[in-house]
């Protein structure tokens, strides 16, 4: 008897009792399904999470400083953060434009549908800070920030809001009064999302005596650290640099990067993905105790027959080898199934959930579908290799 | 040269449960020859140990003690797998209960004791068709046994028995659940077989059946009572 018969009757038994092997792969089918689709919703939103920071600019580092005497500490801080180019890539104040909107002949973005555009008041190394790229036309200069020139870069939603399909550069648009030059567009970056992050502009911040009547200091700054490491240190070396600046008593001031949320997302996701797998783990196993179960009773059923094919002179080792196959061929059309369902799972959860368009990784893929197979066969074989164990006349006593 | 004698058991005991309260001896000291076409009847009261002994001259239970030898060889010792292979190939069974397997059709069961063999495709087909064709049931090669009657389950049984021409056919009470006219008709298949040169061993309780046969053996109490010629038994 060769492996091409015992696959034969293998696949003889399992069309002869249709019903019993579809119940026995609904365990795995179900649980490579389960499987599947939990792990890759877990993933998508991990892939999510990093996607919503990486948008945000990585490695960012916020300074909170403020002096109580309003000293203006944006120069020193701007020089030191130079100084440390080997931790720091970029600085900007983060000043805000509380005003009214941006306005270009009849065009007025008070009219927007979801909310007037964010002016901020920044660097030259604002769109770095903030990971904003260059669509259009060129970036604030740090001669704009010197010579405190009215000019604006606009976000995408803006652009488009103000000035439809024509070009906006060198157009003059004007912010709180103020004429100031449109000298480039920023790429946009989620252009689906209702409350984008393209709904904004920038202006040099030198600009701020101009447009916040009188403030000219800033108390919130954001610096691009180098990496990922780097954002540590360069926390630690500028809090150093600020209790020197801002002695005791005299103001406060607190560094954070903002890596640490990312992270803790991700410890967040790292945790959830174990949870769920593990959650759905243990769904598998119950799906291979499933399988051995029906498996037992198939054997207990069938005893009676291993009991004639040992009689007429079947060995132990072909009646394995069927048992084998049948229940190798059963998992693997289960697992198949759940493959095919957990797919179709993924692609409709993730748009549902995420609105992302999730698809399972071929390794978690192979890995259920194994671990379900592997599983399955050592249920299923261990009634098998019991019965084949009797003699053939208990066998044939058996009802 | 061959020898004539085939079966050789000596001093066989089966004991069930040995040592414990409930133990049973089902065969006590039992020692039998056996020579090549002979057609023998082994004949007893129900319980007396005669199924016990064809469990095990068939090869399909082992004795607790004593040695049995099939052919020369030493079958109280053999391995699982050599067991098979002595089923498969010396002997083919016919069971009161048919023992067909449910699932598969007359041919396929008459096939599978051949697919155990190694024997493929359309070799295999051809001679299950030949032994099918031997009890007279060809045409039926494709129904299920639920779709037969005993006597037809019977005969699909004695074909899946002669398919892998075994030299030894045992039967045990091979008319037990048939009614008188179509076990007449299973006992002449087994003559049939016997005048071809088959070796027959016959169980049964039933004396007319047993009279059929050229030696009888009768066991009580898991002891051989007597063995002589038909001629010579008091039946």
């Amino acid at each position: 008897m060769n492996v091409m018969q015992s696959f034969k009757m293998a696949i003889k038994s399992i069309t002869d009792n249709k019903a019993r092997s579809v119940l026995t792969m609904l365990g795995i089918i179900i649980g490579v399904a389960a499987v599947i689709i939990m792990v890759s919703v877990v993933q998508g939103s991990n892939r999510w999470t990093q996607e919503y920071y990486e948008m945000q600019g990585t490695n960012k580092v916020t300074i909170n400083a403020y002096v109580y005497s309003g000293q203006n500490i944006t120069e020193e801080l701007s020089n030191y953060c130079k100084g440390i180019s080997e931790y720091v890539a970029g600085f900007t104040p983060n000043g805000y434009y509380g005003g009214s909107g941006i306005k270009y002949k009849t065009n007025n973005t008070e009219n927007m549908e979801y909310g007037s555009p964010s002016i901020y008041l920044g660097s030259d190394q604002y769109s770095l800070c903030n990971n904003f790229t260059l669509e259009k036309g060129r970036d604030i200069s740090p001669l704009d920030v010197k010579n405190e020139n009215q000019v604006v870069v606009l976000g995408a939603r803006v652009a488009e809001f103000l000035f439809g399909v024509s070009d906006p550069i060198d157009q003059t648009v004007t912010i709180g009064g103020y004429p100031f030059t449109v000298v480039g567009v920023y790429a946009a970056k989620d252009p689906n999302s209702d409350y984008s992050q393209d709904n904004m502009a920038v202006v040099p911040y030198s600009l701020n005596r101009l447009l916040n009547q009188g403030s000219s200091s800033f108390s919130n700054f954001t610096v691009k650290a180098t990496g990922r490491e780097e954002a540590n240190i360069a926390v630690t070396m500028i809090t150093g640099f600020l209790s020197g600046l801002i002695p005791n008593g005299t103001g406060d001031y607190w560094v954070q990067s903002e890596n640490q949320w990312q992270e803790s997302d991700e410890e967040y996701t790292r945790q959830m993905s174990l949870i769920v797998g593990g959650i759905a783990g243990i769904s598998l196993l119950v799906g291979g105790i499933g399988i051995m179960n029906i498996m037992l009773v198939t054997v207990t059923e069938r005893t009676r027959e291993i009991g004639i094919r040992k009689a007429i002179g079947g060995s132990r080792k072909s009646i394995i080898m069927q048992f084998l196959i049948e229940t190798a061929v059963v998992c693997c059309c289960g697992g198949f199934i759940g493959v095919v369902l957990g797919y179709l799972g993924t692609v409709v959860v993730g748009k549902l959930l995420l609105d992302m368009f999730l698809l399972p990784s071929v390794g978690m893929t192979i890995g259920a579908v194994g671990f379900s197979v592997v599983l399955g066969i050592i249920f299923g074989m261990y009634p098998a290799v019991k019965a084949s164990g009797l003699q053939p006349v208990e066998a044939l006593r058996a009802d | 040269m061959i020898s004539m004698k085939l079966i050789d058991v000596k001093n066989v005991w089966k004991i069930y449960n040995e040592g414990y309260e409930n133990e049973v001896r089902a065969l006590a000291d039992v020692s039998l020859e056996i020579d090549r076409r002979e057609f023998v009847a082994i004949i007893g009261q129900s319980g007396s140990g005669k199924s016990t002994l064809m469990n095990i001259l068939g090869c399909l239970d082992v004795p607790t003690y004593g040695e049995y030898y099939l052919d020369g060889q030493l079958a109280s010792e053999m391995s699982d797998a050599q067991l098979s292979k002595i089923r498969n190939r010396e002997v083919g069974f016919v069971f009161q209960g048919f023992n067909l397997i449910p699932a598969l059709t007359a041919l396929e069961n008459v096939e599978l004791p051949l697919a155990y063999q190694g024997v493929f495709g359309s070799k295999r087909r051809e001679m299950a068709m030949e032994a099918l064709e031997r009890v007279g049931l060809a045409e039926r090669y494709d129904h299920k046994p639920s779709q037969m009657s005993g006597g037809q389950q019977q005969r699909v049984a004695i074909a899946r028995a002669i398919s892998t021409r075994a030299p030894i056919i045992m039967a045990d009470e091979p008319t037990g659940a048939l009614d008188s006219k179509t076990g007449r008709h299973v006992l002449e298949i087994l003559h049939g077989l016997h005048d071809e040169g088959t070796t027959v061993i016959l169980i049964t309780h039933d004396n007319k059946i047993a009279a059929t046969a050229e030696r009888i053996v009768r066991i009580s109490d898991g002891k051989i009572v007597q063995d002589c010629p038909r001629e010579e038994a008091e039946l």
